[in-house]
C-alpha cells in the first residue's frame, strides 16, 4: 500500500508545484460494517468502502480543502482547488499547518477487524446476554458496528505518515417493559477485548430494575450518573474545550484558562490511546496524536489546539488537527478513589440515571442546558435504590454541574452511542450535587 | 455518474436468488463556505459520487456501497448485500409493500444557477451580512455563518422495473450570533433552506433577519423580564408551531418508530398497537390538523419521488386533532398492512433509506394574529425558541422562549425572558383552540438514522393558541 502514500504526496508535490503555499493530503481506504437490529432480530447488514483523499491548501492564507473520490483527473481537481484559493479571501488569523518531521508509535489496530465473517454472532451473544438478565421475554434493537482504516497522510510541511484505524462497538437497548428500558455499550479499538455479552447484561440488568416506573417529582436532587450518561456530559465538556468552539462562543470556557473550573477531585484529559474507538497515532496535520490534560485538578489548563489555533493563543499545537478545525479524540475522566457501591451508599435520597438525550442549549457561553434521562431512571434512599422513575428532564447549567462533582468512581468504562456520547470517552460513575429536575405540567 | 456501472449492479443482482433489489446512484457537487466574524475560514468544494445495492433475500435485507466506479467492485458489493441478506436469518421475513416500477425523470429548476455564481459573489454575500450586524447598535461578540450547496444528481434503478433520474440543487445556510451587552451574553441561531438556485440568497432575507435577531437578544438583556410561572395563554409564533409539529406529530407518527425498529437509537413512539393511541384517537382539539408535504415546490425537504422511486404526496398526520396517518416505507407499510405514502428518503448513496419527514406544519386557520391576541387576557407569545427538546417516546417536550412578550388584555408588552413551556402531546395539543391565516417555514435539518442521516426540512404552520397552559 506505500503506493498510496506515494499517490498522496504526489498531490502535495503537484499542489505545490502549481504556487500552494503549504498543502496536506489524507488519504483513506475505509471499510465500514455494520448489523442493525430490533425485536431480537437483524433488520439490515451494512457494508461501505469508502475511498478517498481529503485535501486542503492554503494561498496567501486562503484556505481551501476539497475531497477527492475521482481519482481519475486528480491533477484537474488540484488545479481547481488553487483557483479556487485565488478568488477566495485571506483569512490572516491563519497559522499554516505544523511543521516539522515526526516519529510516530506503531499502529496497533486489529487486522481481523478487516472484514468479520459473521457479524451477526456478537448480536445475538448480547440479544442472549439481555434475556438471561431480564427474561426471554425482552425485547432488544441496537447495532453493531466495526471499522477498519488505512490512512496516508502527505504534507508539505514535512510530516509522512502511515496509520491503520480499526473500531467495533456494539449498542444494544433493551426492554422489559414497554416503559422499562436499560442500555449497554461495549466499545474497543480491537477484538480481544470485546464483550458484547457485556453490553447485553447491563442492558437487560438495568431493564429489570426499571419496571413499573412512577411519574418522578420535580426537584433538586444529588445524582449518580452512570459511565453511558455521564460519557454524555464528558462529550460536552471535551467539545467546550476546543478552540474554535471557544473563538466562537459555543463553550462555558471562555476566558477561564488559569481558573477552577471544577473541584480538586476532578482531572480530565483527551486520549486517543491504543484502546479507544478514536485511536490513532497523528492528527489531521501530521502531529503526533496524545494526552492533553486540560483540567488539572480541576483548573483549566489548555483549550484543544491545531497549529493556526495553537497560535492565535499563544501556545503549541496540542495534536488535535482536523482539516479545518481542531477535535476533541477521545475525553477521560481520571478514575477517583471510590467504589461504585461507596458512592451510592453515599446519598441519602437521590437518583441514579443511566443514559440520556437530546441535550440542548439555550446559551453555550452561559451554559444553561436541558436533557432528557432516558432507560433507567431510579430514585435512590440510604444508599440503596428503591423505585424506577419515568418523565424526568435533567433542566441545569453544564458550568455549575462540572462544580457540583463530589464523587468519582475507580471503576471506568470505554463508553460511545450514536452521538449521543460522541466523542467516545473513558468515563466513571459520578456523583454530582443539587443537580435540577423538571418535568411537563 | 455511470449508469451503465449501475444497470450492471441490478443485472447482476437479478442474476442472483433475490426477492427485491434496487440500486441507487448519487453524484453530489459541494460547496461548503464557512465564515467566523466575517472572515472565511474555509472553502470546501468536492465531489462525491457512488451507489448502493440493497437486497431483499430470504426475508433479510443486505445493503452495501462503494464510491468505486468499476463494475468489478460493483460485483463484489453486490455479493456482500446477498450475503448479508441471506444471513440475517430471520423468523419474521420482511417484505415490502407491492408496488409497480417507474420510470421518470424529475428536476428542480433554479432560476439562477448556484454553479454559475462565483465564489467570490457567494462569499461577499455573507461577509456583507456581517458587516451590516456590526453596525446595527448592538455589541456582537462574535458569528459563525455557514453555507452549504448541494447539487444533487440520482439514479434509482429497481427489479421491479423503476428507472428514475432526478436533479435537485439545495442551497442552506447556517447563521450563529452572540450578543454582549451589560455583561451577559445570549446567542441565537438561523437556519435557511432552499431546493433551487442561487435566488434563494435574496428570497431568504438574511441581513434583515439577522439584524433583528441581534436587537431581539439586547431587548432581552436590557428589557427582559421573567414571568410569573402559572396557567396562561400561550400563543405560539410560526417557529414554535413549527417545532412542535415536527417533533410532537411528525416524528411519532413515523412507522418505523412505532414498530421498533429504531429502538435503540432515535427511540420509539408514544403510538403502539395495543397502546392508548393508535389511527383514528384523538390527540388534541379539533382546531388544528398538521400536514407532511414533500410536494412544496422548492422547499427545503422537497421531493417529487422517494428514496424507493414512490411518487411524493401530502400526508395527513393529525387532522382536526386526531391521529389519520402514519408515514411509511416499504418496509413498515407491509408490516402494518398498507401502502407505502413515500416517506422514505436517504442522505446519500451510502445510507440506507428509512421513514422521514419533509415538510411537516399546521394547515392555516381563518384568524388574524392581532386577533388570536386580542382574545388573551394574560399570558406569553412565544414567537421563537432557544432550547428544546422532546423525550425518546415523543410525549414530553419543552420549549424556550427567544423572543418573546408578556400579553395582557389583548396587548403586547414587555419582552419576556426565556419563557418556558414544558408539557405534553397531549396537553399540548388539546390546548390548542384557534389557528391564525399566515403560514411561514423554517428550515431544518432532521436527525434520525445510524449512522445519522440528516435531512433537510421544513418545519412551520400559522400562529397557534393555546388556551390554560402551564408557563414558567
Amino acid at each position: 500500500m506505500s503506493d498510496v502514500l506515494n499517490k498522496t504526496e504526489e498531490i502535495v508535490r503537484k499542489a505545490k508545484s502549481l504556487g500552494a503555499d503549504e498543502v496536506l493530503a489524507r488519504t483513506t481506504f475505509g471499510r465500514y460494517r455494520q448489523v442493525r437490529f430490533s425485536g431480537n432480530q437483524v433488520d439490515i447488514t451494512v457494508a461501505w468502502n469508502d475511498y478517498v483523499t481529503d485535501v486542503a491548501l492554503a494561498w496567501k492564507k486562503r484556505l481551501v480543502a476539497t475531497q477527492i473520490h475521482d481519482f481519475h483527473d486528480v491533477d484537474a481537481g488540484i488545479k481547481k482547488l488553487l483557483e479556487l484559493a485565488k478568488v477566495s479571501k485571506e483569512n490572516p488569523l491563519f497559522g499554516g499547518f505544523a511543521k516539522g518531521k515526526f516519529k510516530y508509535v506503531a499502529s496497533k489496530a486489529d487486522e481481523k477487524l478487516e472484514d468479520l465473517e459473521n457479524p451477526t454472532d456478537y448480536v445475538f451473544e448480547a440479544v442472549e446476554a439481555a434475556r438471561k438478565e431480564a427474561g426471554a421475554e425482552i425485547d432488544s434493537g441496537g447495532i453493531l458496528f466495526t471499522k477498519f482504516e488505512d490512512v496516508y497522510l502527505a504534507s508539505s510541511e514535512g510530516p509522512v505518515g502511515v496509520d491503520k484505524r480499526s473500531a467495533v462497538e456494539l449498542s444494544i437497548r433493551a426492554f422489559a417493559q414497554r416503559e422499562a428500558s436499560g442500555h449497554g455499550v461495549e466499545c474497543s479499538s480491537a477484538l480481544k477485548d470485546f464483550k458484547p455479552e457485556r453490553a447485553g447484561a447491563k442492558a437487560g440488568e438495568i431493564a429489570k430494575m426499571a419496571k413499573n416506573p412512577k411519574a418522578g417529582d420535580e426537584g433538586v436532587y444529588d445524582v449518580i450518573f452512570d459511565p453511558l450518561i455521564f460519557g454524555s456530559s464528558l462529550a460536552v465538556w471535551g467539545s467546550m474545550v476546543g478552540a474554535f468552539n471557544v473563538l466562537i462562543q459555543m463553550s462555558v470556557f471562555v476566558d477561564k484558562i488559569g481558573q477552577k473550573v471544577a473541584p480538586e477531585i476532578v482531572t480530565m484529559r483527551d486520549n486517543p490511546g491504543a484502546y479507544s474507538l478514536s485511536s490513532r497515532v497523528f492528527d489531521d496535520e501530521g502531529v503526533p496524536a496524545r494526552e492533553n490534560v486540560f483540567i488539572d485538578h480541576g483548573v483549566l489548563k489548555s483549550y484543544l489546539h491545531n497549529t493556526s489555533t495553537a497560535k492565535m493563543f499563544k501556545t503549541e499545537t496540542t495534536g488535535n488537527a482536523g482539516l479545518i478545525a481542531p477535535n476533541a479524540w477521545n475525553i477521560e475522566l481520571d478514575a477517583g478513589d471510590m467504589g461504585k457501591d461507596e458512592l451510592f451508599e453515599d446519598v441519602k435520597k437521590g437518583l441514579y440515571l443511566t443514559n440520556t438525550w437530546y441535550t440542548r442549549f439555550q446559551n453555550y457561553t452561559k451554559g444553561d442546558f436541558s436533557t432528557i434521562p432516558r432507560d433507567g431512571i431510579f430514585l435512590i434512599e440510604k444508599g440503596k435504590i428503591k423505585q424506577s422513575l419515568k418523565d424526568l428532564r435533567v433542566s441545569d447549567n453544564a458550568l455549575s454541574m462540572l462544580g457540583k462533582i463530589v464523587g468519582i468512581s475507580k471503576e471506568r468504562q470505554h463508553v460511545h452511542w450514536w452521538g449521543k456520547a460522541e466523542p467516545p470517552s473513558l468515563s466513571p460513575y459520578v456523583l454530582i450535587k443539587d443537580v435540577h429536575l423538571t418535568k411537563s405540567k | 455518474m455511470e449508469e451503465d456501472i449501475v444497470d450492471y449492479a441490478l443485472k447482476y443482482a437479478e442474476s442472483k436468488q433475490v426477492e427485491y433489489a434496487e440500486v441507487r446512484a448519487q453524484s453530489q457537487v459541494q460547496d461548503r463556505l464557512v465564515l467566523r466574524n466575517g472572515i472565511l475560514e474555509a472553502y470546501v468544494s468536492a465531489v462525491d459520487s457512488g451507489f448502493c445495492v440493497r437486497i431483499l433475500a430470504n426475508g433479510g435485507i443486505g445493503f452495501a456501497s462503494t464510491n468505486k466506479w468499476a463494475r468489478e467492485e460493483a460485483k463484489d458489493i453486490v455479493d456482500l448485500a446477498f450475503k448479508y441478506a441471506k444471513a440475517a436469518g430471520r423468523k419474521d421475513k420482511i417484505v415490502f409493500a407491492k408496488e409497480k416500477g417507474v420510470e421518470t425523470k424529475w428536476t428542480v429548476d433554479q432560476k439562477r444557477k448556484a454553479e454559475n455564481v462565483s465564489p467570490e459573489e457567494k462569499i461577499t454575500e455573507f461577509v456583507e451580512v456581517n458587516k451590516s450586524l456590526a453596525s446595527c447598535g448592538v455589541k456582537i461578540a462574535a458569528t459563525i455563518f455557514q453555507c452549504s450547496i448541494d447539487l444533487i444528481s440520482k439514479y434509482f434503478v429497481s427489479s421491479e422495473g423503476s428507472r428514475i433520474s432526478s436533479f435537485v440543487p439545495k442551497i442552506g445556510a447556517f447563521l450563529f450570533l452572540t450578543v454582549a451587552e451589560q455583561g451577559k451574553t445570549e446567542q441565537a441561531g438561523e437556519q435557511f433552506g432552499y431546493s433551487g438556485g442561487w435566488e434563494a440568497f435574496k428570497e431568504w432575507n438574511i441581513t434583515d433577519k439577522m439584524i433583528h435577531d441581534a436587537k431581539i437578544l439586547k431587548d432581552v438583556i436590557t428589557k427582559g423580564k421573567t414571568v410569573k410561572s402559572g396557567n396562561m395563554d400561550l400563543i405560539c409564533g410560526s417557529e414554535v408551531t413549527g417545532i412542535a409539529a415536527h417533533e410532537s406529530c411528525g416524528h411519532p407518527m413515523e412507522a418505523d418508530r412505532i414498530l421498533g425498529r429504531e429502538m435503540s437509537q432515535a427511540g420509539r413512539s408514544f403510538i403502539y398497537k395495543g397502546g392508548p393511541y393508535w389511527l383514528g384517537t384523538r390527540i388534541g382539539s379539533d382546531a388544528f390538523t398538521i400536514v407532511d408535504d414533500p410536494s412544496l415546490e422548492h422547499s427545503y425537504g422537497y421531493y417529487a419521488y422517494d428514496d424507493e422511486g414512490l411518487k411524493a404526496r401530502r400526508r395527513f398526520l393529525y387532522k382536526n386533532g386526531v391521529l389519520n396517518e402514519f408515514l411509511h416505507n416499504r418496509e413498515s407499510a407491509a408490516k402494518l398492512g398498507t401502502k407505502s405514502n413515500a416517506s422514505s428518503r436517504s442522505i446519500n448513496y451510502d445510507r440506507e433509506a428509512i421513514v422521514r419527514m419533509a415538510n411537516t406544519f399546521v394547515l392555516p386557520g381563518d384568524m388574524t394574529e392581532e386577533e388570536l391576541i386580542e382574545d388573551v387576557k394574560s399570558g406569553v407569545y412565544m414567537k421563537s425558541f432557544t432550547e428544546w427538546n422532546i423525550d425518546d417516546k415523543r410525549f414530553n417536550q419543552r420549549y424556550v422562549g427567544r423572543e418573546a412578550y408578556l400579553i395582557e388584555d389583548g396587548e403586547l408588552k414587555h419582552p419576556v425572558a426565556r419563557p418556558v413551556i414544558e408539557t405534553t402531546t397531549l396537553k399540548f395539543w388539546s390546548a390548542v383552540d384557534a389557528v391564525s391565516k399566515k403560514v411561514n417555514f423554517d428550515a431544518a435539518t432532521c436527525g434520525k438514522g445510524d449512522p445519522a442521516q440528516g435531512v433537510p426540512v421544513y418545519t412551520g404552520g400559522p400562529c397557534i393558541r393555546l388556551r390554560e397552559v402551564y408557563v414558567k
